[in-house]
């Protein structure tokens, strides 16, 4: 049994719908879910003014539609799946807790900002602040995973804890900024001032990047956690190269403004 | 990291503009605040200070200055941190200083100038805030200000631009906690920038009308937010016909603020002056406006239905 | 037109403690000896008190303001105001915006707030703010101890010319009274260092020592007759060992009234963050045998909450310690201020030093009239949080268990748990109301009296004092029920109180190029215009000869 809903028509002004969440979904029937109240713009609205509705009482949801301005889907979940065929908006499982979302599309700013933990993989492009830190808090996400597959923006996982963010495309400019742990791997490279005033954490990327003047080059090397990524990647489909045969990684610390003790690897082939 | 215009010209000793004209664009900065001002604690004026220019070509200004930096376009948040990490006495290599356009030699005599003065004061302007970086550019400079307080006085002040900016500003953080970049559709204020900033918003096409105030978007933002405007109801108060105003659907003549209306402006170091206006005006003045289709929607119905509240939104998970 | 009947009231200014009496109030939000006709509320078996008095808070202003820019986190976690037909939206929190605040103080049965540190060169921005406070009266207290032409006239010994400066100040302030903030010391620390002794000259002076600034400025405030004395805020805030600085301060004040602000900071003994203990004794001490002397507790809370003093040498001090984001703040001529974000924690023991210090500052001291509730809002706590304090005041039990949280080795720290006085509600009402008014010079404030403000408050009697405190049935402000089951009903404007003391007229064109020479803003656009403070209320100043 799942929830499935489908988009009407695209809102003129963006829906604030934090209640597409399969926590809200699970205990509902079909027309209390129909009935739960989204945001358009300022007017309070039921769903149902903007989704046809199949199913109740489930924890798997599945959107189709054009989502862009609908916002903060899967915000704070903690279980279940949300599954979106289209394009979503911002703050997409913006402080979730648990549980996965896949989106065969684009999405938008902040996704996974702030999630304590679960999974979320984007097929298209993303936004930028994927995994961050909103304005003035002291972190970003603190686990979970997120995958893009496409493109990002800025400040890709400004300030995050811990967690992954793997994306295949390339990032625009202070990808890791400020960031205090965690893991993010670049297949794509990025653009400038990668891991700036980063503390700690660490950065993968397979291509070349230009680095902060603040960051130091410390060695080659082969780190075996790479090899541990490596198989953990593998179910979705990432290859991350680790044999000295296949090339080394050049490892650079930084950022000394901070000063941090933070890492980035850059692959160099063999 | 701020201070008021009057301590610079009390007390700054050590003067850097950084990516801002003041010569040309805020011609009085210097005669009246800065570097031009004896005071008690700077006898001599001009000799007892030091001035530095930052800037990615030599302006008007950059005459003005004891020292010019002639930093590449694009590396000033680059510059700022390795700043950040000579003032720490870390390592940073002579390649990566090159990068940026300088020398160790300028850098190292910079830092040690800011290390030995006794007041510094950075001043940025939107050759720092509207580059590439735009707001961690500034963020980079107020931090670099504030890690300088662990050797001597330092602060760090925007060079904003024209109009009463600093004003709605301060207004808009009393009120509702939040400089700009504010929602108000769940009742209460809520902050975003990039999400509810009003370039964004209209670059997006997010909002189905417009009231412009003070302000004429129509001649700085973006194509695809003029465009916007174009396309939905926009209403604009001001006393000039404007870029903005051609395109409003609705342009209110209004009277112009201290010229003929009063109020309060607040200069760029948020100090509150008083407008006191020298002529009448035939139209009314922006809140005598406002006031007025307050109560005209005041007459309508409450926006919310009869006992319904919108749901905060919880940071508590 | 009101009348309140049946209930118990507490009303220490007219010594009534407890009795079951009726209140009635005319149209002019006035209480009187009876009326006919309009709503009566049956109080029976309810607790009355008059309208709380905040004798020492910053709710509004430059620092303040910044502040709240710089916690978009907290704003974001704290309850919202969602705006309705009667009541405008805003945050509370740490830095509550300025009608939250009104809606907040009111919620608790605080009426009267007084904004303890305006610079003169943001007084117009401050008065902005607090026209948007809605329900509480406000007073605003003008920060002098460190303007550089005071200074210099009492450095060349002209006593006159420095008390008109001050009462000019006063005036173009539009202000209520004066405030010293580390006297000597803000002006030092605009140059990087700090004034640390009283009888050491401060930089740039040549005899001028704080000391000095400390007995002038107090004879100042005394020979103007402004209602509310000197309110100082002495040297050395926060430091370990500063009881000696404080003392000392206190020796210059004698024959003076003075009020001392948050002297919780300022009561700590040891040489260093390690051997820092709490000197509260000997402090109560001090007020015990000197009953010219106010002072407001300063307590500490734990928890979160943002620090912002006019005193810059302490703030960079915390951001060192910390190494949060730090803001400066720098006012020309006058004082600076600083902004740090800080979490209070039981586990720290400088913090449980400060948390049984405020609390022991305010048991020791045995006159209730002497010190007052107050958390130095929002530095030790926010001010929403005071029915804490007085629930650690009134129940000792409490008191011990969380007492029992701390570290084991503050024991030697603190005089906390050999003390067994609990506050009674008379006692509450004395220093939450009656004291700061009685302090502030406010006659008709803290007083239940026939020709008062009708500012009133009504509990439900319960256990949970916390609870009782932080949700009164009624509030009344002027007559106006504006609190009712805790709902917000009326959300009427406060007044501000000023006053005008008398200053030498030729004192304007003594000021004109002294000031022009200081500061950045030309002389005519510098006082604050009566016409912009909405709703003024004059108060008179009262010359010491005619006393
Ligand atoms: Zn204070």
């Amino acid at each position: 049994m799942t929830v499935t809903l489908h988009l009407k028509q695209p809102p003129s002004v963006p829906l604030e719908a934090e209640v597409l969440s399969p926590n809200v979904m699970a205990e509902l029937s079909n027309s209390e879910i129909r009935s739960l109240v989204v945001y358009h713009g300022k007017r309070q609205v039921p769903l149902e003014e903007f989704f046809d509705v199949e199913g109740e009482r489930s924890d798997e949801l599945i959107l189709h539609g054009e989502l862009t301005k609908v916002r903060m889907i899967g915000r704070a979940m903690s279980s279940g799946s949300i599954t979106v065929h289209g394009s979503v908006g911002m703050h997409l499982g913006a402080r979730m807790t648990g549980g996965s979302i896949e989106v065969h599309g684009d999405a938008s700013d902040w996704i996974g900002a702030e999630m304590m933990n679960g999974f979320i993989h984007v097929h298209g492009n993303a936004g930028g602040q994927i995994g961050a830190a909103y304005r003035g808090a002291l972190a970003g996400m603190k686990n979970g995973t997120i995958i893009v597959d496409g493109a990002a923006g800025l400040e890709v996982g400004m300030r995050m804890r811990r967690g992954t963010i793997i994306l295949g495309g390339p990032a625009v400019d202070f990808t890791g900024l400020q960031m205090k742990g965690g893991t993010i791997i670049l297949l794509s490279g990025a653009e400038i001032r990668t891991g700036a005033w980063m503390n700690r954490g660490t950065i993968i990327s397979l291509k070349p990047l230009q680095m902060m003047p603040t960051f130091a080059y410390a060695s080659d090397f082969n780190p075996t956690f790479v090899n541990v990524y490596t198989k953990r990647l593998k179910q979705f489909g990432i290859n991350l190269p680790f044999t000295a045969s296949q090339g080394a990684y050049q490892r650079y610390s930084g950022d000394l403004s901070v000063p941090g003790k933070g890492e980035i690897l850059v692959w160099q082939p063999a | 990291m701020t201070c008021t215009l009057g301590e610079v010209k009390q007390r700054a000793d050590f003067i850097v503009y950084w990516g801002g004209n003041p010569a040309e664009c805020h011609p009085r900065h210097f005669t009246k605040y800065t570097i031009m001002q004896k005071s008690k604690f700077l006898p001599r004026g001009r000799k007892d200070r030091t001035m530095v220019m930052v800037d990615i070509r030599e302006t008007k200004s950059a005459k003005a200055a004891n020292i010019f930096l002639q930093v590449k376009p694009g590396k000033d948040f680059e510059l700022i941190t390795i700043l950040r990490a000579l003032i720490k006495d870390q390592q940073v290599g002579d390649e990566q200083i090159a990068e940026t356009g300088l020398t160790r030699e300028a850098l190292d005599d910079l830092v040690q100038r800011m290390k030995s003065c006794k007041f510094g004061c950075f001043f940025f302007g939107m050759g720092l805030s509207m580059t590439r970086g735009k707001h961690m550019n500034s963020a980079a400079l107020l931090t670099l200000a504030a890690e300088m307080n662990a050797f001597t006085k330092f602060v760090a002040m925007p060079m904003r631009g024209h109009g009463n900016v600093t004003g709605a500003d301060v207004i808009m953080r009393w009120q509702t906690g939040y400089p700009f970049g504010i929602t108000f559709n769940r009742g209460y204020p809520r902050y975003n920038p990039g999400e509810f900033s009003t370039v964004d918003v209209l670059v997006r096409g997010d909002c189905d009308a417009a009231f412009i105030i003070g302000a004429d978007p129509g001649a700085t933002m973006p194509q695809p937010a003029i465009n916007h405007l174009k396309r939905i109801p926009t209403i604009c108060l001001d006393p000039h016909v404007t870029h903005t105003s051609k395109l409003a659907r609705v342009h209110i003549t209004t009277a112009a603020q201290g010229i003929s209306a009063p109020g309060t402006a607040y200069r760029m170091d948020e100090i509150p002056m008083p407008l006191k206006p020298a002529l009448k005006s035939p139209y009314p003045t922006d809140e005598e406006v406002v006031r007025r289709i307050n109560e005209a929607i005041a007459q309508k119905p409450f926006w919310l239905p009869e006992g319904s509240q919108p749901q905060m939104i919880s940071t508590q998970v | 037109m009101l009348r309140i009947t049946g209930g118990k009231i507490y009303d220490p200014a007219n010594g009534i403690d407890g009795q079951v009496k009726d209140l009635c109030v005319d149209d002019t939000g006035t209480i009187v000896s009876s009326v006919d006709g309009g709503r009566t509320i049956d109080a029976s078996g309810m607790i009355i008190f008059p309208g709380g008095v905040d004798v020492h808070t910053h709710v509004a202003g430059g620092a303040i303001n910044f502040a709240r820019a710089m916690t978009p986190e907290d704003h974001r976690r704290t309850q919202a105001f969602i705006r309705t037909q009667s009541r405008r939206s805003g945050l509370g929190g740490m830095a509550p915006t300025t009608f939250a605040t009104g809606y907040l103080y009111a919620g608790m049965g605080f009426t009267t707030v007084n904004e303890a540190a305006v610079p003169v060169l943001s007084a117009r921005h401050t008065h902005e703010e607090l026209a948007d406070i809605p329900i509480v009266d406000k007073a605003t207290l003008t920060l002098m101890a460190n303007n550089e032409i005071m200074l210099d006239q009492m450095e060349a010994g002209e006593y006159e010319r420095a008390k008109n400066v001050v009462a000019w100040y006063i005036w173009a302030a539009k202000s209520y009274g004066v405030k010293a903030v580390n006297p000597g010391g803000v002006a030092a620390w605009k140059w990087g260092s700090d004034a640390k002794q009283l009888t050491d000259p401060i930089d740039g002076y040549n005899s001028l020592t704080p000391g000095k600034i400390v007995t002038m400025l107090a004879t100042i405030c005394d020979d103007l007759g402004l209602p509310h004395p000197m309110h100082l805020h002495c040297n050395n805030l926060g430091a370990p060992g500063n009881i000696s600085t404080t003392i000392d301060t206190l020796k210059h004040l004698e024959g003076h009234r003075a009020h001392i602000a948050h002297s919780q900071y300022h009561a700590y003994g040891g040489d260093d963050w390690d051997t820092m203990c709490s000197a509260t004794v000997q402090l109560a001490e001090y007020f015990n045998t000197h009953p010219n002397i106010t002072t407001d507790a300063g307590a500490v809370l734990f928890g979160d909450t943002v620090t912002i003093t006019a005193d810059g040498p302490w703030q960079h001090l915390l951001y060192k310690l910390t190494g949060r984001k730090w803001g400066n703040l720098d006012v020309e001529n006058e004082t600076g201020c600083g902004i740090v974000p800080y979490t209070y924690r039981p586990s720290n023991l400088v913090n449980a030093v400060q948390w049984a210090s405020g609390l022991e500052l305010m048991l020791l001291i045995r006159n209730p009239w002497q010190v007052f509730l107050s958390t130095d809002h929002p530095n030790g706590g926010c001010f929403w949080r005071y029915p804490e304090i007085i629930q650690l005041l009134m129940c000792a039990d409490f008191r011990s268990e969380c007492i029992k949280t701390l570290p084991d080795r503050i024991k030697s720290k603190i005089t906390l748990p050999e003390i067994d006085r609990e506050y009674t509600l008379y006692e509450v009402a004395t220093s939450m109301s009656a004291g700061p008014a009685r302090a502030l010079g406010l006659t008709r404030k803290g007083n239940l009296g026939i020709g008062c403000d009708a500012d009133i408050v009504i509990y439900e009697e319960e256990d949970d004092v916390a609870r009782m405190f932080s949700h009164p049935r009624y509030v009344i402000k002027g007559g106006e029920v504006v609190i009712e089951d805790g709902d917000i009903r009326e959300t009427p404007e406060g007044r501000e109180f000023l006053v005008k003391p008398s200053c030498a007229p030729e004192t304007d064109e003594f000021m004109r190029p002294l000031f022009e020479d200081c500061y950045t803003m030309s002389f005519e656009n510098y006082p604050v215009e009566f016409e912009r403070i909405e709703n003024p209320n004059m108060q008179e100043c009262v010359n010491a000869s005619e006393k």
